[in-house]
């Protein structure tokens, strides 16, 4: 119901370019309205020269009775995609090239749980074409121009890869948003910034058109040594999103309440107690106990949150800095 | 509104089905930095401010078809100022009885001069209009290249949107039409062909047909067996109407179906992967095409395609996909299209009143 309103709330907010658009287009004139232009031709040609050299490292993927898409980002022929594309680690896949020629790969490590994965060309011998990844997470900022590529529908080669350009609406802890509009069989294709990194691997479409998903680099980086020697991960792990300490779940009256609170945890140190009941995260309101712990490991470690939480009935705020999850809470 | 991961079109048969992934975790995005805004997106307000300057003929060089009831039904592009216009075929089998609408509260009866189904175009002439705005192709330009910028005018010129080449240009081979059924020989009292499963959203379901249906003939052909019913059906343009006499529950009946490109079909069976306002009835057949990322939707087909320097570079012809559009380019089409329009000028035909 959530996700349902947030559609309809954005569909309110697109009568208004329109209104605004006209609006400007009454005011801009001369050099003024030539900058989106002049933005535009460069945007082109750095798009065009990026695309021709970065071209030869996209690859599409089969596997089973599917298809999807990749980059190979070493020499040694090391491939990024999707989590869901890749399934489980030790599956042969077919790796279609940019040139139509297929070779064989095979599924490294996955993290399940950003949507992250790593295929390995069979062949290492070989010096694959390939381009870099951006290690510079957070400059993938909002606003920048960027581009995807991918096979969607499958490898074509008449048609070639498909091309999209546009711009980054949302970063988040894992993943980016942009306009550059995605579907079927681009899953694990390369999101690059116009410096020709790979910045994002293509994941999920929502309905709206500017609802495409894509894995940051940030979980790549993270679970780098973990999926190269083919480790799935399920939950998040030390370092890998932020860790209250706390035990929940949903009480009698459908409220999502605290159980347990670990001795030492950021939870015990900002005064949460067993019986508190959890109201919001910052803004956000408390609906379900895994929409709350999902919303919590969405958070990166250190971040400092504040939780509305009810006491006896007394509604408090209670500054939380959340810490990494510890070793032993893994698997 | 559900997330889905995009793996996957489905290999076999070449179909395209595509898998849905939902995942649980999508809900748990924590932002780092703020939303970006409409109007600062690639087809915001911002952008589009200062493209709309330089391209002051193509707002004008559009039209809109609509049907009696004032629904919009395709776009149209002026290459006549006497109201020559074109428009995509398979959306408009019944032009004459639809008006072409512009600058905002114009409109005018239509004269349909020439169909050329190869390139699914429509020549007709505005009766009675002069003095529109009409686009000059360019025929000898050859930016077709990844990566180009492009744009066109949409909701009957009130606004523009913009998008790139995305792929290279090419034929799109044609797999003639379909209505969307799957079909059984069931024995029955009477002759026929069972329809045991539609399409979503198909040709077929839209006419009013259901499984358990007996086709009983087709535009006047009894309906025999399955093969002949497909190849019959495939024989027609995407677009076309096709009578279906059929029974239901031992009572005769008739419906017309609007078929859609087999290709289609196939390749969205189960719905259609969110494409944003649907997607065109014929999206293969084409000469030469060039494909962009630009955000239309089917009704903005037939309508002008331009580079950023306001040059006419096609039309759009097919909105396929998500993502994709069709369009033609000039040099596929237009020197058909000039010396019709000089035969239909000289001498001047009568216009109706």
């Amino acid at each position: 119901m959530q996700a349902l309103f947030l559609i309809m709330l954005s569909q309110v907010r697109s009568l208004s370019p329109a209104i605004l658009w006209l609006m400007l287009g009454l005011q801009v004139c001369g050099e003024e309205a030539r900058a989106p232009l002049k933005e535009l031709l460069t945007v082109q040609s750095d798009v065009q020269s990026l695309f021709a050299k970065v071209r030869p490292a996209v690859v599409a993927v089969r596997i089973s009775d599917g298809t999807a898409s990749g980059v190979i980002i070493n020499a040694e022929g090391l491939i990024l995609t999707a989590a869901h594309v890749a399934e489980k680690p030790g599956r042969e896949v077919r790796v279609v090239l940019d040139d139509g020629k297929t070779v064989k790969g095979t599924t490294l490590g996955l993290d399940k749980t950003t949507d992250a994965a790593l295929i390995q060309l069979q062949d290492k011998e070989r010096s694959w074409p390939h381009v870099k990844l951006s290690r510079e997470v957070v400059k993938a900022l909002p606003g920048t121009w960027c581009f995807a590529l991918g096979h969607p529908g499958g490898f074509d080669k008449e048609r070639g890869v498909v091309l999209r350009v546009g711009k980054i609406i949302r970063q988040t802890a894992n993943s980016l948003q942009t306009d550059c509009v995605l579907m079927g069989g681009d899953s694990g294709g390369p999101l690059f910034n116009l410096k020709g990194e790979v910045i994002g691997i293509h994941s999920q479409i929502w309905e709206e058109r500017d609802h495409n998903m894509h894995v940051s680099m940030a979980p790549f980086l993270r679970s780098w040594d973990e999926m190269k020697s083919s480790l799935v991960i399920r939950v998040w792990r030390t370092g890998s999103g932020g860790y209250l300490g706390a035990a929940i779940d949903v009480n009698a009256a459908g409220k999502v309440e605290v159980l347990e609170v670990i001795e030492g945890s950021p939870a015990q140190k900002a005064g949460l107690i067993a019986g508190d009941v959890v109201e919001a995260l910052e803004t956000q309101a408390v609906s379900s106990a895994s929409q709350f712990s999902n919303a919590v490991r969405a958070r990166a470690a250190e971040d400092e949150i504040v939780l509305k939480v009810l006491r006896a009935n007394a509604a408090r705020e209670l500054r939380v800095k959340l810490a990494s999850r510890p070793k032993e809470d893994e698997g | 509104m559900r997330p889905v991961g995009m793996t996957k079109g489905n290999l076999r048969a070449g179909c395209g089905v595509v898998s849905l992934f939902v995942f649980l975790l999508s809900v748990a995005h924590a932002d780092t930095r703020a939303t970006l805004s409409q109007e600062e997106r690639t087809n915001g307000a911002q952008i589009l401010g200062g493209v709309e300057t330089t391209l002051p003929g193509a707002r004008a060089a559009v039209a809109q078809i609509k049907d009696a009831k004032g629904k919009a039904v395709s776009a149209a592009v002026w290459v006549g100022a006497d109201g020559y216009f074109l428009t995509k075929a398979s959306e408009v089998p019944e032009l004459e009885k639809q008006r072409i609408h512009w600058d905002k509260e114009k409109s005018a009866e239509i004269r349909e001069i020439h169909r050329l189904n190869a390139h699914d175009l429509v020549l007709a002439q505005a009766v009675g209009v002069s003095g529109v705005t009409p686009v000059k192709f360019e025929t000898s330009a050859s930016k077709t290249a990844y990566g180009q910028w492009l744009a066109a005018p949409v909701k009957g010129g009130s606004e523009i949107r913009i998008g790139i080449i995305s792929a290279q240009p090419r034929k799109i081979q044609g797999f003639g039409a379909a209505m969307g059924i799957r079909m059984d020989e069931q024995p029955s009292r009477i002759p026929g062909v069972r329809i045991t499963g539609l399409a979503e959203e198909s040709p077929a379901a839209a006419a009013g047909l259901k499984a358990g249906d007996l086709i009983t003939a087709l535009d006047g052909k009894p309906a025999t067996d399955m093969k002949q019913v497909s190849d019959l059906i495939k024989s027609y343009q995407p677009g076309d109407y096709m009578e279906v006499k059929y029974s239901r529950e031992g009572k005769p009946r008739t419906t017309r179906v609007r078929l859609a490109s087999r290709m289609k079909i196939m390749m969205n069976w189960d719905g259609e992967d969110f494409a944003n306002g649907g997607i065109s009835l014929r999206t293969d057949n084409f000469a030469r095409i060039i494909q962009h990322d630009l955000p239309l939707t089917p009704l903005d087909m037939g309508g002008p395609l331009f580079d950023l320097e306001g040059h006419a570079l096609g039309i759009n012809i097919a909105r396929v996909d998500r993502v994709t559009t069709f369009a033609l380019p000039a040099s596929v089409f237009w020197k058909e299209i000039e010396p019709l329009i000089e035969a239909d000028r000289h001498p001047p035909k009568a216009l109706k009143p």
